[in-house]
């Protein structure tokens, strides 16, 4: 129960790319073949570790229809990471990604950590997004970016822990202002009492930042 | 969507005076007014105010928005304004900072003056001064209203419900309750748990996000009540107290997914809540409102969920005795001056202890049985069977129903509970508990009591066929359901009605007829006959057609509006929508109907046994090819080692064979030039002609010396008749002295005999080492040996190869080979024999020659005697033995001769 830090994610793109796919392979380790479109935004939770530290995970699968955009955007701001999914079948997915991302970066924090995912990589014979334009796209817009499949579960593990790692890492170089919740990350109680101190450096460390 | 941090982070606002009175104005009207276009226009203008007069607005107007939010629902303009205006009061702008605290405390007088002076506001702002003391402001009152904003937006909005969440609701809400004193607190504690229901309630993701985030942790403590809980039980606390357990209860409902409620159950029974929870339980003092609703709580906590109701069983009442909590309980439930609600709550968390829980239900079953009464306490037996037979047609019912719950789902305790007995008025023998069910249902009771007794038989006997049996074995029975169902009753009785029909229903559907009188088609018939198939359905029918049938199947909890409305309990109705269709098809099925389908039946089983009958094939067929398998592989194994046995035997032979050869070299070179051609075995054969003849010549000398012997014996026997005659004339004396002087010459003639016999025994060595030179350099055991390989070599080498190509073509071979090599090992044995018997030979042979040599010497130690006596007696007789055997003694023995020689001299 005890972590370390908590991490708030959000999940974004399209409707019927995958992304309530992903967060069930995520949480429960299954894989629901019907489309089953999310209304609003649904919450998933799950625990791993980073670096021997146990990390919280809480993550907000959001519509991807857009009559529910408003209602989404609110996640934005306290998301520490983002996993922003397209579906390598739809090339219209992968067009929408720009608005996507201009959205994510209007409403959301400066240091939110997005991760790109091209979804459905078991379909290869129906690919429509080549590999490379995905890796393109990202390091073009300074992304992490993976290829997964929730349906075969595979990258699904690595897609979301290696988000917490990127931000874990922003953590360590104190980018992050942890002791600011709404920044998504919260110290767990395993860490509160001893990391007072550490964060109070880094929160100086920011602020120095600032200055500059 | 920052409005909620604004809410909560309890910020101050502006502080321009000027504006005071326009607000206050706008306020009445949208208050008052009762045109729309008129309050729409004061909101506008609230709107325009409320950026510059943050604060004033803030504190003035919030309740007037709030209720328009309400009551202008339908009006989209007025909401938009409204909903405008409550931002710019929300959002805080980091410029007003420079409020004061002594202006903050002057605004908030203003506010309570101004505002519309309600008890609630007034209570508001008092709670928040207790919580939060001197720092009560403005702040605090914005935050307040927030409260109740958010509480309205949040209402049947699932999708701003969980935006709230997002911005960290539940933590700043559990926050403020903690603040605010918790149950203690005042009505700000009521609101931030009225939000909290809003943002819970049929909210899974929400809920799933408060499990999450360790939040059921820290409701426990609102149950920590002091022994003197301060200012005793308000209406506040009873109030907050309330909502707690309420909120407890939307994360564990029934309604909820099983798996959702089951992982919070675990939770709240691993952080101690339940156990909080039933301290309140047994705690004394506490309003019966919050005692019934904490019996609901901890019911939904406990439903279902093993580990919980194992815990709640051994929970005690601090009592003296100590008392379980489910007899307290019970004693409650069928206690008729206990409150009606009170009742209920006890009937449900007995029904949720036993939901799930065989181990539970056997447990109360087996308070009843004769075996396990204890006299001395009172058990939940006892006490569910005095609420079966008490006046009050209430505890009838609960009774019933509760002695249902322990046996749903479980026909291990539908049997037991036929075991037990009731011990009626004195003098008459003891009853069955099913007979006395019954009867008092044909004594016709109340409606309550009789409904409850239905639904507890029907619940008994159903999926039970013994307990048929034993229902239909009392002849009054089916003759008074018959009659129950026939008559033509009012509407009070139709439910009895559909439930008897129901109970004879469940007598055929579970019938194994093995009562004569009452078997299924006897039944059936029976219907037929005395109350017709249409009407038979039509009754049934009545039980689901009940005004408050659906009601019950909603939800397990029983909850009725009156005591007269206790008629269904929740899992009697699941029982009636499983049979009402099975059952209304059973009767209606004809008996051809139903003998066709006994024959597809029996068809079927037939069908199924000779499936049976191939699977038992099939898995025999299994068995013989996994033992063939083995059998194989073992042979395998064998073949294998038998190959490299036969290789190892290849090697050995050919070593053998290169050691021969080389021998047959040497043996060429060691000039036996004329033998080169020699076969194997002929040096055997040659050495056993050497040997043989060594034998034939012992036996010639052995028959040499047995004539010699003959022929001395003759020598003895006539020179005894000369020594006879002879010694009449000598002396006696000097006779004796000679004699033993005589002894002691042939002592040495034995001597020299015996020097003679070792060598004779050299000779003979040195003979062997002759033979042994002639035949070869080798050892005669090596060659034994040799030869005996060599022969095996010929056999093995041919057996080698049919053997080789036997073993690759079948597995019988091994047999075979196995046969041969004993062959071959039997040749070994028989040579070797034949080389003992050989050996055996010699040594006989050798033994004979000495014994026949130490039979020579008695012989020539007697002649040498006879002869000494006859040269004493003055006989001349040849001396060349006598010599030779002085030449061939010792020096010891000669001395010893020549004394003898001087003696005799
Ligand atoms: N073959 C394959 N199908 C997938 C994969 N991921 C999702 N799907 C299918 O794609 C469809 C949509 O998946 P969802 O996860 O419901 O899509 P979504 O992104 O949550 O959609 P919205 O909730 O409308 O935004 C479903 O039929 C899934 O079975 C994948 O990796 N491989
Ligand atoms: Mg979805």
């Amino acid at each position: 129960m005890a972590y370390a830090y908590l991490f708030k994610y959000i999940i974004i793109g399209d409707t019927g790319v995958g992304k309530s796919c992903l967060l069930l392979q995520f949480t429960d380790k299954r894989f629901q073949p019907v489309h089953d479109l999310t209304i609003g935004v649904e919450f998933g939770a799950r625990m791993i570790t980073i670096d021997g530290k146990q990390i919280k995970l809480q993550i907000w699968d959001t519509a991807g229809q857009e009559s529910f955009r408003s209602i989404t955007r609110s996640y934005y701001r306290g998301a520490a990471g983002a996993l922003l999914v397209y579906d390598i079948t739809r090339r219209d997915t992968f067009n929408h990604l720009t608005t996507w991302l201009e959205d994510a970066r209007q409403h959301s924090n400066s240091n939110m950590v997005i991760m790109l995912i091209g979804n459905k990589s078991d379909l290869e014979s129906r690919r429509e997004v080549k590999k490379e334009e995905g890796e393109a796209f990202a390091r073009e817009h300074g992304l992490i970016f993976m290829e997964t499949s929730a349906k075969t579960a595979s990258n699904v593990e690595e897609a979301f822990i290696n988000t917490a790692k990127e931000i874990y890492e922003k953590i360590q170089e104190g980018v992050f202002d942890i002791n600011n919740e709404a920044n998504g990350i919260k110290i767990g109680p395993q860490h509160a009492a001893t990391n007072s101190t550490l964060a109070g450096g880094q929160g100086g460390q920011q602020a120095g930042g600032g200055c500059c | 969507m920052n409005f909620f941090r604004g809410v909560m982070g309890g910020q101050s606002g502006g502080t321009q005076p000027s504006g005071v009175e326009t607000i206050q104005k706008l306020c009445d009207r949208v208050a008052s007014s009762t045109l729309l276009e008129d309050r729409r226009d004061a909101v506008r203008a609230l709107k325009s105010l409320s950026k510059k007069y943050r604060m004033e607005v803030g504190t003035q107007a919030m309740e007037h928005l709030i209720r328009i939010l309400q009551s202008d629902r339908s009006d989209s303009e007025i909401l938009g304004y409204a909903l405008d205006t409550l931002y710019n009061i929300i959002c805080n702008e980091e410029e007003e900072e420079q409020d004061g605290i002594t202006d903050r405390a002057g605004h908030r007088q203003g506010g309570a003056q101004t505002g519309q002076g309600t008890d609630r506001a007034g209570h508001r702002q008092g709670g928040a001064q207790a919580g939060a003391g001197s720092q009560a402001g403005a702040g605090e009152v914005i935050r307040n209203d927030g409260l109740l904003l958010l509480q309205q937006l949040t209402k049947g909005n699932a999708a701003i419900q969980k935006i709230v969440a997002f911005e960290n609701a539940f933590e700043r809400l559990l926050d403020i309750i903690t603040e605010e004193g918790t149950s203690d607190g005042g009505i700000v504690v009521e609101d931030c748990l009225l939000l909290l229901l809003n943002l819970l309630k049929n909210n899974s993701s929400n809920q799933n996000f408060f499990k999450e985030g360790s939040f059921i942790q820290r409701m426990k403590q609102w149950f920590q009540l002091g022994e003197e809980s301060g200012g005793g039980w308000s209406a506040q606390k009873v109030t907050n107290l309330h909502l707690m357990l309420q909120l407890v209860r939307v994360m564990v409902s029934p309604v909820n997914s099983p798996g959702a409620t089951a992982s919070c159950q675990k939770s709240m029974f691993q952080c101690g809540l339940l156990q909080q929870l039933c301290t309140i339980l047994m705690a004394t003092g506490v309003p019966a409102d919050i005692l019934t609703e904490t019996i609901n709580t901890v019911s939904e906590v406990i439903r279902g969920s093993q580990v919980n109701q194992d815990y709640f069983a051994s929970v005690n009442a601090p009592s003296n005795p100590p008392r379980p909590a489910i007899v307290v309980l019970l004693m409650s439930m069928v206690n008729e001056r206990q409150p009606f609600v009170l009742r209920c709550a006890v009937l449900y968390c007995f029904q949720c202890f036993l939901y799930k829980n065989h181990k539970g239900q056997a447990e109360i079953v087996s308070t009843l049985l004769p075996s396990t009464i204890d006299a001395q306490s009172i058990s939940a037996g006892q006490l569910l069977c005095g609420g079966l037979f008490s006046t009050d047609s209430l505890s009838n019912w609960c009774a019933s129903v509760a002695l249902a719950h322990a046996l749903h789902d479980n026909s291990n305790q539908k049997e037991q509970l036929l075991r037990v007995q009731l011990a009626t008025s004195l003098g008459k023998p003891p009853i069955s508990l099913l007979q006395q069910c019954t009867n008092i249902l044909s004594q016709g009771s109340k409606v309550q009591t009789r409904v409850g007794l239905l639904m507890l038989l029907c619940t008994w006997i159903s999926n039970c066929p013994i307990a048929v049996t034993h229902f239909l074995h009392n002849q009054e029975n089916v003759p008074f359901l018959t009659a129950q169902i026939s008559e033509n009753l009012g509407e009070d009785e139709r439910l009895v009605q559909g439930l008897c029909a129901l109970l004879l229903g469940i007598c055929i559907y579970y019938n194994d007829n093995s009562l004569e009188n009452y078997t299924k088609e006897k039944l059936k018939q029976l219907i037929e006959k005395r109350i017709g198939k249409e009407n038979f359905v039509e009754k049934l029918g009545f039980i689901t057609k009940h005004e408050l049938y659906s009601r019950a199947a909603q939800k397990p909890q029983p909850s009725f509006s009156t005591p007269e409305h206790m008629l269904f309990d929740h899992e009697f109705t699941k029982l009636v929508k499983e049979l009402e269709g099975v059952i209304t098809k059973a009767v209606h099925k004809s008996s051809e109907e139903e003998k066709k389908e006994e024959e597809v039946k029996k068809t079927l089983e037939q069908h199924d046994s000779i499936v049976t009958q191939y699977k038992e094939l099939i898995r025999d067929q299994d068995a013989q090819l996994t033992e063939l398998k083995e059998q194989v592989q073992l042979l395998t194994r064998q073949k294998e080692q038998m190959d490299i046995t036969i290789t190892q035997q290849l090697s050995q032979i050919q070593q053998h064979k290169d050691q021969y050869n080389i021998l047959k070299l040497k043996l060429g070179k060691d000039g036996a030039g004329s033998q080169g051609d020699v076969q194997v075995n002929g040096v055997q054969v040659e050495e056993l002609t050497a040997l043989r003849v060594e034998l034939e010549e012992l036996r010639t000398q052995h028959t040499l010396l047995q004539t010699q012997l003959t022929e001395k014996d003759t020598l003895i026997t006539s020179l005894k008749s000369e020594v006879a005659q002879t010694s009449e004339g000598s002396a006696p004396a000097s006779d004796n002295t000679k004699l033993l002087k005589e002894v002691e010459a042939l002592r040495v003639q034995v001597q020299s005999q015996q020097a003679e016999i070792s060598q004779l025994q050299s000779e003979r060595h040195a003979l062997q080492r002759r033979i042994q030179t002639t035949s070869g350099s080798g050892s005669e055991a090596e060659i034994v040996k040799l030869s005996e390989l060599e022969q095996r070599l010929s056999t093995q080498t041919a057996e080698t190869h049919r053997l080789q190509e036997e073993v690759r073509s079948h597995s019988e071979s091994r047999a075979q080979l196995e046969k041969e090599l004993a062959e071959a090992n039997s040749t070994v044995a028989i040579l070797q024999t034949e080389k003992s018997k050989l050996q055996q030979e010699v040594s006989e042979s050798k033994k004979e020659q000495d014994d026949l040599l130490v039979l020579l010497a008695d012989q020539d130690q007697k002649i040498f005697s006879l002869k000494q006596r006859l040269k004493n007696l003055g006989e001349t007789i040849e001396d060349e033995d006598d010599l030779d055997a002085r030449d061939q003694s010792d020096e010891d023995d000669d001395e010893e001769d020549e004394e003898d020689d001087g003696e005799t001299e």
